[in-house]
């Protein structure tokens, strides 16, 4: 790849406006560090990465408010976990994780708990037993 | 680009723009104690240029593919080869990590550490994906956290306490376990050449003599073959959904483009200047190319997912662009291990 062809996309509200390094020729044949501000077919696919966990994450959130897990599960989520990093992280034994995930379950946790599952995933405890409403 | 920073003792620190996370911190270790060394040179004398597809280890549901040595194997070797003398030290307790960071950085040291990116809340949110594998420099203390240097991002950033005790003890895969590195002593006139020939030979080797499919040249063919098969396979979201995978390990995860190939031409580029062989500055244009390859597989892939497969390009194409990359790079890593054999340390 030449200097001259390393991708300037612009790409700002993806990089937050960070660019990235790119290993490019330059004009005499001289490998040189050329930043880069973004790369479109890059981004797109990212994109689909990213969109991908979103979709889920909504899905979640619904299925919380309509009662059929429990918000542990959404947090988990969003953190981008699975029961077995999220019981590793918060010494939770992972059958009893996702014992929790059930919103029956999850109602009559003892406030030890919750804190150990908050202090885990970084929200407050409050915070741990609502979802946001949109 | 480059940014001056100051460490905790007072000296100056140089924060180089780097288009990856380990070799990038090697670098920079190896800088601080005096050694002027490249990061294309690390990754190269690291053998970190690789070829990998583990279809049994599944991230986020997916396959894992990599361009890359697995994650600390860069620097052990580098930092073997280039006679540095580090400590490394893991720590089961995050309070005694912590301190022991502190004491370290107290002392005038700079610090590299493995931790986990999704956790640092500095880096684009985009790129913040649960992976334990991201390597960082701590230059200083500062009111309620730390300034590093992270070599992927162009400029120095800060970071909070917390975040920072968040990243280094993460759970999950790979996990870092409070990983941190420095140089002890560092050989400030190494054997550079020897150095080179040994992660020249050794990249050849990895590449083409490991009888598996999953490693190496084998896999890039094993894996082009299931590409071209994969939309029979799986049907067409799911084939998209890997190949989408493939391509940003490929761009995505700091590789400084085409898969870590156009820093490999780099460092052939550079090594050829040291040995002032022309041999190895054929083989670094033809990295270069091969590199260009991997560039059109990635744009090939981005147009398959964009238009749902009805124009042209097609499963096929990529797959077989992945088999000229394939046929190119066995060539290379011949020759590269026909050249490098008769290189004089």
């Amino acid at each position: 790849m030449k200097a001259s062809e390393v991708p300037q996309d612009n790409t700002i509200d993806y990089y937050e406006g960070i660019k990235r390094a790119c290993y490019a020729v330059n004009d005499e044949g001289k490998y040189v560090i050329v930043p880069s501000s973004g790369w479109t077919e890059e981004e797109f696919i990212n994109r689909l990465a990213v969109d991908e966990l979103a979709v889920h994450v909504e899905k979640t959130r619904k299925a919380v408010l309509a009662g059929e897990k429990s918000p542990l599960a959404y947090h988990m989520e969003r953190r981008q976990m699975i029961p077995k990093i999220l019981g590793k992280t918060a010494g939770i034994a992972v059958f009893r994780v996702k014992r929790h995930l059930r919103p029956e379950i999850f109602i009559k946790l003892k406030d030890s708990l919750l804190e150990r599952y908050a202090k885990a995933l970084a929200v407050g405890t409050q915070e741990l037993k609502t979802v946001p409403q949109k | 680009m480059t940014t001056s920073e100051i460490t905790a003792g007072g000296k100056p620190f140089v924060h180089y723009h780097a288009a990856h996370c380990e070799t990038g911190v090697t670098a920079a270790l190896f800088r601080d104690r005096g050694l002027e060394i490249s990061e294309p040179m690390i990754f190269g004398i690291g053998s970190g240029i690789f070829f990998g597809h583990f279809p049994f280890i599944k991230f986020v549901g997916l396959p894992i593919t990599t361009y890359r040595a697995q994650p600390g194997a860069i620097f052990r070797k580098a930092a073997k080869r280039l006679d540095g003398k580090f400590v490394m030290r893991h720590f089961r307790n995050s309070g005694k990590g912590m301190e022991e960071m502190l004491r370290v950085l107290r002392s005038g040291q700079i610090v590299g550490l493995t931790t986990n990116i999704y956790w640092l809340s500095y880096v684009p949110n985009r790129f913040r994906f649960q992976f334990n594998g991201h390597n960082i420099v701590v230059l200083r203390e500062i009111e309620n956290g730390f300034r590093v240097s992270d070599p992927v991002l162009d400029r120095p950033m800060d970071c909070s306490t917390e975040d920072l005790i968040r990243a280094r003890f993460a759970r999950g895969p790979l996990e870092p376990r409070g990983f941190m590195y420095y140089p002890v002593s560092v050989n400030l006139r190494p054997d550079i050449r020897k150095a080179c020939i040994r992660g020249m030979l050794d990249t050849s080797n990895l590449m083409l003599r490991i009888p598996i499919p999953i490693i190496g040249i084998r896999s890039i063919r094993f894996l082009a073959k299931r590409i071209i098969k994969i939309e029979q396979k799986m049907g067409f979201d799911e084939a998209c959904r890997q190949l989408g995978m493939i391509v940003r390990m490929q761009e995505e995860v700091g590789t400084g483009g085409a898969g870590f190939r156009y820093m490999y031409a780099a460092f052939l580029q550079e090594a050829a200047d040291l040995f002032g062989s022309h041999d190895l500055q054929t083989l670094s244009q033809e990295m270069t190319a091969i590199g260009d390859t991997w560039r059109e597989f990635a744009v090939v892939v981005a147009r398959i997912i964009k238009k749902r497969g009805k124009q042209g390009e097609s499963f096929r194409q990529a797959g077989g662009l992945m088999l000229i990359c394939a046929g190119k790079e066995e060539e290379l890593y011949k020759n590269l291990r026909n050249v490098a054999g008769r290189l004089k340390p």
